[in-house]
């Protein structure tokens, strides 16, 4: 019952060649079912959803033909679209020489969904970075920042810039990722402790889908400020491998005389990494730690579920 | 379900709204290598051996390479994604690592053999009909042309040689001309560009051809008189003694020229022009005679009549050369580029030679012609601008050759050296045979377009001139043929090697063309100028100069004199053009 009133979507959209499919690749890799032409052969829009977060689906909106699906579709079913939505990521590509039409596309967006979804989380992602020289990528940025906020009032938008090349698309779908988590400061100051008893190094908290890191605790500075994009890109990797041969991943350890690392299912949304330096600690004592932690943070998330279904119902 | 075999991202076609890349499906640019993350990683290595961004490219590159098909384009790392030459190493799994050493995988050569390459590719069979341009424009005309026609191609070379740099927003780095010229004239320019390119290698083949048969046939006489113990004395008009120079078309030598031999035989003998010379030329001629030993006459007859230089041995090279044009690749015969130069040195030591044996005859006439000599200024001076477009020619390959220069800020130089030298080279040989044509009893009209038709047969040294020349020439025609071959065939069906019959029929088509030229129309001076002054007017004039008229004009930087040296350059590609039909 509580999962059906949770499902909320997640609209993805910009227009076309702005990036939404890379990233949705990049991000989303091989949790993708297409569903192409839903809504007619009127319209030449392509959908496609992907689950994450457990409960959320994700809604990828390809804003093809730009004249005709604004006129027809937008009008005439915008209620069924933009209705139950909880976020909004509107991708603008920087080099786009046409600021005004993509200006007005994104206000008709905001309009309808102040309409429908109030309360859904905007946000705006301004991609391609790399094309701009690197010199003027912030003044560019902030340019932008201030337009797409000013139009944005009395909705409050929040901007990343990114670029598929370096680590901002990375960084945003975390921030994204975090903020709609429903109880993620609660989760991190668990972790904290989670980490201090157990005498970890560093420990990680993955989305199970898109294995981003939604939250991390590390007792020392550690060396490559990268790490958490490359962790994420090699298990994704290793994940698309298993998948090609019809094999799903569930938990590894890395071993050697200098550290061990443990990658495990953690709760319905999470997947934990915790690397432990001190090697005469047993494999064993660390799983069994994962194990009671886990039943213990699953109870977190499910502490809230009612509460938030809750909510839901009085809507 | 899923199709997890299928690539998650489909190919996107860019080019409606990216500028960078182009459409094609090849990927012409070249990818260097990127680093492999070392897997050794227990070892806390105390330096780095790459930046941590290229560590992390590197991982995300290799991501992002399973979510694509291989052979597509979109998640490839753009260049300017790629770090920098100095940051990129290869690993071996064994633990060595090594930098890429700069460049794309093109090896740069030191400026002097940039030099040398540009001079070997630039000296072709045009410096055999250097003498006849001269005598055809006159002598001081003559010169002047040859060094104003220098400077000019060069500057024009050096134009086709900046016009990718001046290209915004493309990487150019892997265009040749044709290139150039579809991305500012479209397909038209692409197509116009390639035919006359083509017009200078066919013409070129032709020219070959003709060529061959000749040395074929002065090989084979020398080598027949010699085994027969025939000794030819004075079939043909020409001086007496050791050196000697022959006149094989007295009465048709030159155009518009109408002394007949006979005419001159007797003024001859009675006659006291001044010469610089110490030998006496004046004896006996047997003109028209044959004296032969022996009574082998109708063994000669024979001979002659299937061994002629215009009837039978064109066909005779069919045999030869057809097979070897039908290699499927060339590389074979690239091997073979050191007897171009060879061939090449040993003309200038030859020149050199008969220089000394034969001394001076110069007479300087300004305006009016003599019997023996002609004016310094002649109306016929564009068959030596037509000639000298065609030896002057390099326009199509200068950008591919320059590339391999190791500084290039001094291609500049280079190239204003390389055509110094190839200036200085058709200088001296035109100049000395020139000069030292025995002009008392011949007249300077005698020189042929190639002038080695000049020597008897039996002549020891050009004997070997001409041999080494023909074995040169069986080896570059099959290039010729390869290049030609290659252009057409990409362009009109997309690949090098479309099917046995089509490659076939395009070479029975140039050898077809090289055998009726060598048949009916066998003069070489005719057939350079005329291919060398319609591809030079694409390829040399009007192209070049538009194009940098045009970026400059883009770039508002276009101002009145410059239009308008640029515009005259292009009038002149006209006349030039115009002058091979109607002089």
């Amino acid at each position: 019952m509580s999962s059906t009133a949770m499902k909320k979507k997640v609209l993805l959209m910009g227009k076309s060649g702005s990036g939404k499919t890379s990233m949705r690749s990049i991000i989303f890799a091989n949790y993708i079912a297409r569903d192409t032409r839903r809504l007619g052969a009127t319209i030449d829009v392509e959908h496609s959803h992907v689950r994450f977060l457990g409960n959320l689906v994700l809604n990828l909106w390809d804003c093809g033909g730009q004249d005709t699906f604004m006129e027809n579709y937008f009008t005439s079913q915008r209620d069924n679209i933009f209705r139950n939505v909880e976020v909004l990521i509107y991708v603008f590509d920087v080099e786009s020489r046409e600021l005004e039409k993509d200006m007005h596309y994104y206000q008709s967006c905001l309009e309808a969904i102040l309409q429908n979804s109030p309360d859904a989380k905007v946000f705006c992602l301004v991609h391609k970075m790399d094309l701009v020289q690197e010199d003027q990528r912030d003044l560019i940025f902030k340019e932008r920042e201030e337009d797409l906020r000013r139009l944005s009032r009395p909705l409050a938008c929040t901007c990343f810039r990114t670029s598929i090349w370096d680590e901002t698309l990375y960084k945003a779908w975390s921030s994204i990722v975090y903020q709609l988590i429903p109880n993620v400061q609660q989760l991190e100051t668990n972790l904290r402790n989670f980490a201090q008893i157990i005498e970890a190094d560093e420990v990680l908290l993955f989305e199970r889908a898109t294995f981003l890191v939604i939250s991390h605790y590390q007792c020392k500075e550690q060396r490559d400020a990268h790490r958490f994009e490359k962790i994420s890109n090699i298990i994704k990797q290793f994940k698309l491998s298993c998948s090609k041969l019809a094999a799903s991943f569930q938990s590894m350890e890395v071993r050697n005389s200098n550290f061990a690392a443990f990658i495990d299912v953690f709760t319905s949304n999470t997947y934990v990494m915790v690397i432990m330096s001190d090697p005469s600690i047993p494999s064993a004592a660390t799983l069994i730690n994962i194990r009671n932690a886990r039943k213990h943070f699953e109870k977190l998330e499910r502490v809230d579920g009612p509460k938030h279904s809750l909510q839901m119902r009085m809507r | 379900m899923e199709e997890d075999c299928k690539p998650l991202l489909s190919p996107v076609r860019r080019g409606s709204y990216t500028h960078t890349g182009s459409t094609d499906s090849l990927d012409r640019a070249v990818r260097r290598p990127f680093h492999v993350e070392p897997r050794n990683i227990v070892e806390d290595a105390a330096s780095e051996r790459v930046t941590a961004e290229a560590a992390v490219l590197s991982s995300r590159v290799h991501y992002y390479g399973r979510l694509s098909a291989s052979a597509d384009r979109l998640l490839s790392p753009p260049d300017h994604v790629i770090p920098c030459p100095e940051e990129i190493y290869v690993y071996s799994p064994l633990g060595t690592a090594f930098k890429v050493t700069g460049g794309d995988g093109v090896s740069k050569n030191p400026s002097i053999i940039t030099i040398f390459a540009i001079w070997n590719t630039m000296m072709g069979t045009s410096i055999l009909s250097i003498p006849w341009g001269i005598k055809q424009s006159g002598f001081t005309l003559g010169i002047t042309i040859l060094v104003l026609m220098g400077l000019l191609t060069l500057y024009c070379c050096l134009r086709v040689l900046k016009s990718p740099k001046s290209i915004p927003y493309i990487d150019t780095s892997d265009w040749e001309f044709p290139d150039v010229c579809k991305y500012y004239f479209g397909t038209f320019g692409q197509w116009s560009s390639l035919l006359f390119s083509m017009v200078s290698l066919i013409g070129a083949m032709v020219v070959y051809w003709v060529l061959m048969s000749n040395f074929l046939f002065n090989t084979g006489k020398f080598i027949h008189n010699y085994a027969y113990n025939v000794s030819i004395s004075d079939t043909d008009f020409g001086t007496n003694g050791s050196n000697r120079v022959i006149c094989p078309f007295p009465d048709t030598g030159g155009d518009g020229r109408n002394a007949s031999g006979i005419s001159a035989l007797y003024q001859l003998s009675g006659g006291n022009s001044s010469y610089y010379g110490n030998s006496s030329y004046y004896s006996d001629y047997y003109y028209g005679n044959s004296s032969y030993n022996g009574n082998d006459t109708s063994d000669t007859d024979l001979f002659d009549r299937w061994w002629s230089k215009t009837n039978t041995i064109p066909f005779y090279l069919i045999i030869l050369l057809l097979p070897l044009l039908n290699f499927r690749s060339a590389s074979f015969f690239a091997r073979f580029t050191f007897l171009g130069t060879i061939s090449v040195v040993y003309l200038i030591i030859l020149v050199t030679m008969k220089a000394v044996r034969l001394g001076f005859h110069l007479e300087f006439h300004w305006f009016d012609s003599s019997e023996f000599f002609f004016p310094e200024f002649r109306l016929l001076c564009p068959q030596l601008t037509g000639v000298l477009t065609l030896a002057f020619f390099i326009h199509n390959c200068i950008i591919t050759l320059m590339k391999s220069n190791k500084h290039q800020e001094n291609n500049v130089r280079d190239l204003s050296l390389a055509y110094l030298l190839v200036g200085l080279t058709y200088l001296y040989v035109g100049v000395l045979i020139f000069a030292t044509f025995p002009s008392p009893p011949l007249s300077k009209d005698c020189i042929e377009p190639n002038f080695l038709d000049n020597f008897p047969s039996s002549d020891i040294l050009v004997f070997v001139a001409r041999t080494c020349l023909l074995f040169q020439m069986t080896t570059v025609y099959p290039l010729l043929g390869y290049l030609v071959r290659v252009q057409m065939m990409s362009q009109i069906f997309g690949k090098h090697y479309p099917g046995f019959f089509h490659v076939f029929t395009l070479n029975v088509v140039i050898v077809a063309a090289g055998v009726c030229m060598a048949r009916f129309y066998p003069n070489i001076g005719s057939i350079i100028r005329y291919s060398g002054a319609t591809c030079g007017l694409a390829l040399v004039f009007v192209f070049p100069s538009l194009i940098h008229m045009i970026s400059l004009r883009r770039r508002g930087e276009l101002s009145w004199p410059s239009a308008f040296f640029h515009s005259l350059l292009i009038v002149l590609g006209v006349a030039n053009v115009a002058g091979q039909f109607f002089m």
